[in-house]
């Protein structure tokens, strides 16, 4: 079996500050961390290899620095990482993301499974791994809560959904992206960051890829940030007196009617 | 001073504090508001004890006047900070007013240039390394109730923690303080310097003192340059026995001087892992050393955590795990900073000690404490700061013995467990205090003419016996 795992390099979101006049973060100075929901990507994948063999690749695309997300997940037992950074590639949406991943996985592949996190905290859209598997013409499973098993030609996932799971087979090659249910994440050894520190981190260039040179970096992404605000909280709090058990009894019956009233009982 | 020659405050006295603080900041006659502010961390509610009034005060003069009235009407007055104490330091044993320093929670002063910071004493520490951030610098007390604890508390109690190893306790780093005496004085004690020989070091005096000296109202603590990086290792041992005799081999032979040493024993880390569904392999493992490096940039801490977790694979560890970041490092000091907390839960009735020895002593003591568990057929799960030799063993209730016989037997339990860190050169408390909890006990560790030396002091500067009485030593 041989697994991708799509990892991102993202600010420390406890240091994190959005800067006042621009509304967009302030990236300097802070501290950068593996997508801390790509960890348990790349949990599940490692619990995979424990159970059927097989290669797993951690692939990120950024900056230089990223090489430092890709050595953490190689101190947790990632067989060999790759770093997809360009200059070009910089100032890329979350289309642009998933096109040049694809290709880099094109590149690198064939793989059985690719796994992702749910979502990167910082961008916090959730589209690049679903982006990858249209790209790569793939089945995708979103929200992937367990350690999937596999049968020929197929694994079986469960996915969280509003309402419960849903047990599905898919087909491989495909792409899930797990939840945090799923698995938690290992901590690195001493043996592994010592691995690390010494491991190879391939680097994919723009012109090792098959990407059209028009469609990457900030001027092949259809998306335009037209605005960002901080949207105004309002919260309109009704107290209910509850001195004595005769007005308790009166609040617990108008808190269930609230509650009825907008179906969440 | 005895509990007779304290007044009630009555009405009257309640309407003067008004009249200092403002109607707000004053609770009186509501059993329901005064309760909370009648304990502290200490599990046992045999320790609580109910205020008659909380005032909080804006600033020090507002302290004085209550001070002067407290002398006055002859109130006991006993100061509090966040009452996250686990020695009945804020808790009114005479009752009396409950002084709550939570207003005065400003950040007065950074000076980088002087690498000092001047805060008030209701600021939480951990938002003092949270400002410091932007200058480079950070200040080095780091006990584990950070999150809630107040930097005044911390100066009171002298409280220790994880870094002492490398960085010492709280007093290392106060240099200036301004404090309200018991009768009501404002007085300011050193600066910025760093050196000052002017007299006897009333500063330390006042350090660690808990609350029975003074109330501070405006503290300078040196700050150090901030360290660029730092890693920690989570180091599983097959024992109590391993774990702990690796500690001097890592302290002496790795030439590293690690930031913090911490212990756990395997009834620690389990109940702190349960409680927050951690899952790292503990099961496997009966003891867990946490370990911390720090150093001017990556290269240096990486060398010096290869040496360290090097020298515990060598002493015998099953497995070390390196944390070197935000999300990694949170995780696992979380471990060790929610054991107290875990603890609670799995029995409300047990008694968080604090016993500190020699750190060559540490094997020996932490044998001695689990020979005591096993005469007295309880649990003591014990863990702690292995490097600097303070022990946090705490005794549990046996679930088949009575309430009754809790009470009873603790106090043997306890003395058999002081004699024992005093026979090592050890003593009752290292970080925590003694306030009331421990105050019986002070003979077995301290000399009749060390306590009336204690006593002399306390009757010199509080002749009522206004400020924080019934803690410490008897008068």
């Amino acid at each position: 079996m041989r697994i991708a795992v799509l990892i991102k390099q993202v600010p420390e979101s406890s240091s994190v500050r959005i800067d006042p006049e621009t509304g967009t973060m302030v990236r300097s100075g802070v501290e950068a961390v593996v997508n801390p929901l790509d960890l348990y990507a790349i949990e599940v994948a490692l619990m995979i290899r424990e159970r059927n063999g097989g290669e797993i690749v951690a692939l990120s695309m950024g900056p230089p620095a990223a090489e430092s997300a890709l050595r953490e997940a190689v101190s947790m037992g990632i067989d060999a990482a790759v770093l997809a950074a360009d200059r070009r590639f910089a100032g890329s949406d979350t289309w642009c993301t998933g096109y040049v991943l694809a290709a880099a996985l094109r590149k690198l592949g064939p793989f059985d499974l690719i796994l992702c996190g749910e979502r990167a905290t910082d961008g916090d859209t959730g589209q690049v791994g679903p982006g990858v598997a249209a790209f790569l013409d793939l089945p995708v499973a979103t929200y992937v809560s367990n350690v999937p098993d596999f049968g020929p030609g197929l694994c079986r996932v469960d996915r969280l959904t509003e309402d419960g799971y849903e047990h599905l087979e898919v087909q491989l090659p495909a792409v899930l992206t797990v939840v945090k249910e799923a698995a938690s994440p290992r901590l690195p050894t001493l043996r592994g960051k010592q691995r690390a520190r010494n491991a190879e981190i391939a680097i994919l260039r723009a012109e090792d890829l098959d990407v059209d040179l028009d469609r990457i970096g900030l001027k092949g992404s259809p998306t335009r940030v037209v605005r960002t605000f901080q949207p105004k909280v309002t919260r309109q709090c009704r107290r209910l007196p509850a001195r004595d058990d005769a007005e308790i009894e009166l609040a617990a019956d108008q808190v269930i009617e609230f509650l009825r009233q907008r179906n969440l009982l | 001073m005895n509990t007779a020659s304290y007044h009630p405050v009555t009405a009257e006295i309640a309407a003067e504090l008004r009249n200092v603080v403002g109607d707000r900041y004053v609770v009186y006659g509501d059993p329901e508001r005064l309760e909370p502010f009648g304990h502290d961390e200490i599990a046992g509610p045999e320790y609580a004890h109910m205020p008659e009034a909380l005032v909080r005060p804006k600033s020090a003069a507002e302290i004085a006047r209550i001070l002067k009235l407290a002398n006055r009407e002859r109130v006991p007055v006993t100061p509090r900070g966040a009452g996250s104490g686990l020695s009945g330091g804020a808790v009114p044993v005479h009752g009396g007013i409950v002084l709550c320093l939570d207003r005065m929670n400003r950040i007065i002063e950074i000076d980088p240039d002087n690498l000092t910071i001047t805060v008030q004493p209701g600021v939480v520490t951990n938002e003092i390394n949270e400002r410091l951030k932007e200058y480079d610098l950070f200040y080095a007390g780091y006990p584990m109730s950070l999150e809630t604890c107040f930097i005044g508390g911390n100066v009171a109690e002298n409280a220790g923690g994880g870094k002492a190893v490398k960085y010492g306790v709280t007093g290392r780093y106060v240099t200036g303080l301004e404090v309200v005496t018991p009768i009501g004085e404002t007085v300011r004690l050193g600066g910025k310097r760093v050196k000052d020989v002017t007299g006897y070091n009333l500063i330390q005096l006042m350090v660690g003192s808990e609350g029975t000296l003074g109330v501070f109202t405006e503290i300078t603590l040196r700050l150090r340059p901030r360290p660029k990086a730092s890693a920690d290792l989570l180091c599983l041992f097959p024992t109590t026995e391993v774990a702990i005799g690796a500690v001097p081999r890592i302290m002496t032979g790795t030439g590293v001087v690690p930031t913090a040493i911490e212990f756990m024993d395997r009834t620690s880390m389990q109940a702190a892992c349960e409680y927050l569904n951690e899952s790292i392999p503990y099961r496997e493992a009966g003891a867990m050393l946490l370990i911390t490096v720090d150093g001017p940039d990556r290269e240096a801490v990486e060398r010096g955590y290869d040496r360290i977790g090097e020298a515990c694979l060598e002493q015998g560890a099953l497995e070390v795990y390196v944390a070197d970041n935000a999300t990694t490092s949170e995780r696992i000091w979380k471990v060790r900073r929610s054991i107290a907390e875990a603890f609670k839960l799995v029995s409300p009735h047990q008694s968080l000690e604090d016993i500190v020895v020699p750190i060559a002593a540490i094997p020996e003591m932490a044998a001695g404490i689990e020979a005591l568990a096993e005469e007295y057929g309880i649990a003591i799960p014990c863990y702690g700061h292995a490097g600097d030799g303070n022990l946090h063993a705490t005794p549990v209730k046996a679930p088949e013995w009575s309430l009754e016989e809790w009470h009873e037997r603790l106090p043997q339990l306890l003395t058999d467990l002081y004699r024992l860190a005093a026979s090592l050169g050890g003593t009752i408390s290292g970080e925590h205090g003694i306030g009331h909890k421990r105050k019986s006990f002070m003979p077995l560790v301290l000399a009749p003419a060390a306590l009336d030396m204690m006593r002399a002091i306390k009757r010199a500067l509080d002749p009522n016996g206004i400020l924080n009485p019934g803690k410490i030593m008897d008068g």
